[in-house]
């Protein structure tokens, strides 16, 4: 009756554990992107504005996909667009406003448009993203954001060569913009205005980035996709769109030096970074899903005949760590911290590191996962030895400890004490203790970590049908990998990978000692196959990960098994025992 | 402070320390170790004795009745 009562709680904790955590899990650990779908149908569903984001960000909704294509080419087809060639980022500059608002980066790829990936698009196109560098100013003409600025015929944005647009008010104020730009993703901007007119005139001098937040990433607990900006050395990510319009004024002005201001999506951001550390930055929502980003400089007195001249930097582009990290040396404070690693970044950024150092190694970052598991397993080896040794020993004591057991058996507290005395007094201790477990789990959060953060991990292959290791398994058992006609319900949605790690915990536990206690052993029986549901949605380089390290654990058992055949023979009397404990009380 | 670590404390009782297998060498066990060095000498000192606690808790370091100072 007892056993039967066990078995039906752990069958209704089990079930709430199935759907419960798959909401649960989804909101603490936002799962990695959904695999990309070829070719997206325009399907009525996703015509409503209620597609949720996704960690790759970009338009969700089918109508603005298709309005993107359409008024993208219009946009682009314009006259007058000055290319931008360089190893980084490709595109053009916007006569019109002078505007940075075409640009694609080379390196990284948008596999649903079979191009490179975009990160500015043209003003009034569903995925509006662009940088405007420009001026404010009362009683003077200042240019607007349609003012036509020319170019010397010919010209071409690349590392080697910079482009100066310049415009004349009537006024005789010289407005000159020179852009230059880098072999990664930053484009420096120098802004200059010549009086020569006869007035003296005073302009505040600014640069803004504006965009839609249709393309945002998914924002999630842990990671961040929003403004998000450096004040006074520190980064903050606190501001998200939907707080920002709800604000007096749809404004949030920052407090403390700006270092650097702008946006971020988890793979991608732009930001301005200010010349001057005098800069002071707001965002604004202003209104129709756009936000800005909006750095201004001191207002600056400009006497006839004179001139000045402000120096910003503009990053658009991929958050690769390497690349930030380097802009970060060339001064701009905690630049590298704009990958939102957060507090456990210590500890993330190391293994990271050795995982791009096996990779370099490799070539394949699936095998340096499957490398970093070999170290990790190696540095445990040793552990695993030393406990497997003192159990040998404990075999020495199992008279004494039968005794003990005999004696104490109505009270457990005096049971357990008595044992570690005995323990102490024969100097063996079969437990390998918490800290191995706690050296573990830092090493696998990191893994989700990077698997979830890094763009360098972004649609990395591994082999046979695994084509990005920081999405989920594609191959879906339940319908038949995608023969059958329909989507699997996501908490049903097993790849082969959450199975072989099923099977392979299974195997694990099946050759570690068994354990007296029935509702632990329940509990053993269980597990793998809770944690294949529960693990399925992740990215499949954390599976390759664990399931790595289950089959070495494994092979580390039957070795030490091999080495010690006495605890062998220990082991399965042991687990006769059980069984016929059980059976004796059916 | 120190009523967020025992919390973590007792959340790891009660959650992962169920599932895995008993592994503590000493008794009392970390967490329980742990929540009673927090209530007595702090979240600054208790936090620090536990960690020193778990620092000494594998294959190599000592076991048995390991009490709270």
């Amino acid at each position: 009756m007892q056993n039967q009562r066990n078995l039906i709680l752990a069958v209704v904790l089990c079930a709430l554990l199935l759907f419960g955590w798959d909401s649960a899990i989804s909101y603490f650990y936002p799962h990695a992107n959904k695999p990309v779908v070829a070719a997206a149908s325009p399907s009525p569903a996703a015509g409503a504005n209620g597609a949720a984001p996704t960690r790759e960000g970009g338009l969700m909704n089918a109508a603005d996909r298709a309005a993107e294509v359409r008024d993208l080419k219009s946009a682009l087809a314009a006259p007058g667009r000055i290319a931008i060639q360089a190893p980084g980022l490709s595109g053009s500059i916007n006569p019109a406003g002078a505007l940075l608002d075409d640009l694609v980066t080379v390196r990284h790829k948008n596999v649903e448009l079979n191009g490179p990936e975009r990160i500015f698009s043209p003003v009034g196109t569903p995925a509006e993203h662009y940088a405007q560098i420009g001026w404010d100013g009362q009683n003077v003409e200042i240019p607007a954001p349609n003012t036509l600025w020319t170019a010397p015929a010919g010209a071409k944005l690349t590392p080697e060569t910079p482009v100066t647009l310049t415009w004349t008010n009537a006024a005789g104020l010289v407005f000159e913009i020179t852009y230059a730009i880098d072999k990664d993703y930053m484009i420096t901007a120098n802004a200059k205005v010549a009086n020569r007119g006869t007035a003296p005139v005073t302009v505040t001098p600014f640069a803004r980035i504006g965009r839609t937040k249709k393309t945002a990433s998914l924002d999630t607990w842990n990671i961040h996709s929003g403004p998000f900006g450096a004040f006074d050395g520190k980064v903050s990510f606190d501001t998200n769109y939907d707080d920002m319009a709800e604000l007096p004024g749809a404004i949030q002005v920052n407090e403390g030096k700006t270092d650097w201001i702008g946006f971020t999506d988890i793979y991608w951001m732009s930001a301005l970074i200010p010349g001057s550390p005098t800069a002071s930055s707001n965002y604004r929502a202003i209104g129709g899903d756009l936000y800005q980003a909006n750095m201004f400089y001191r207002p600056v007195a400009v006497a006839p005949g004179q001139s000045a001249g402000t120096s910003t930097r503009l990053f658009a582009g991929a958050k690769e760590g390497d690349v930030l990290s380097a802009y970060q040396k060339t001064g701009i404070a905690n630049f590298s911290l704009a990958i939102d690693w957060g507090w456990f970044r210590w500890f993330e950024e190391p293994i990271f590191w050795l995982l791009k150092k096996l990779f370099s190694l490799a070539g394949n970052f699936g095998v340096a996962i499957i490398l970093l598991t070999l170290i990790v397993r190696g540095i445990m080896f040793p552990i695993a030895q030393r406990q497997f040794a003192s159990m040998a020993a404990m075999k020495a004591i199992q008279p004494k400890m039968k005794a003990l057991q005999e004696r104490y058996k109505d009270d457990k507290q005096k049971l357990q004490q008595e044992t570690m005395a005995l323990y102490k007094s024969e100097g063996v201790n079969p437990l390998g203790g918490c800290l191995p477990i706690f050296l573990q789990i830092p090493v696998f959060f990191a893994l989700y970590k990077v698997l979830t953060l890094a763009v360098e991990m972004r649609h990395q292959p591994f082999v046979l049908w695994i084509k990005d290791l920081s999405a989920p398994d594609p191959a879906h058992i339940l319908n038949a990998f995608g023969l059958l006609p329909f989507d699997v319900p996501s908490f049903l949605a097993i790849g082969v990978l959450a199975v072989l790690l099923g099977v392979t915990m299974w195997l694990q536990f099946k050759l570690n000692p068994s354990s007296p206690d029935p509702v632990q052993q329940q509990v053993f029986a269980i597990m793998p196959w809770l944690m294949m549901f529960i693990m399925a949605p992740f990215a499949a380089g954390l599976l390759i990960y664990w399931i790595t390290s289950n089959v070495l654990t494994i092979a580390q058992q039957k070795y030490l098994y091999a080495r010690h055949p006495q605890m062998k023979a220990m082991v399965d009397k042991e687990r006769a025992d059980v069984a016929a404990a059980k059976k004796a009380a059916k | 402070m120190k009523r967020l670590l025992i919390l973590i404390a007792r959340g790891w009782q009660l959650g992962p320390s169920r599932i895995l297998p008993p592994t503590c060498r000493y008794s009392p066990s970390c967490s329980q170790y742990a929540i009673e060095a927090l209530e007595k000498h702090g979240a600054f000192r208790g936090g620090l004795l536990a960690i020193k606690r778990l620092l000494r808790c594998h294959p190599w370091g000592g076991h048995g009745h390991d009490p709270v100072p």
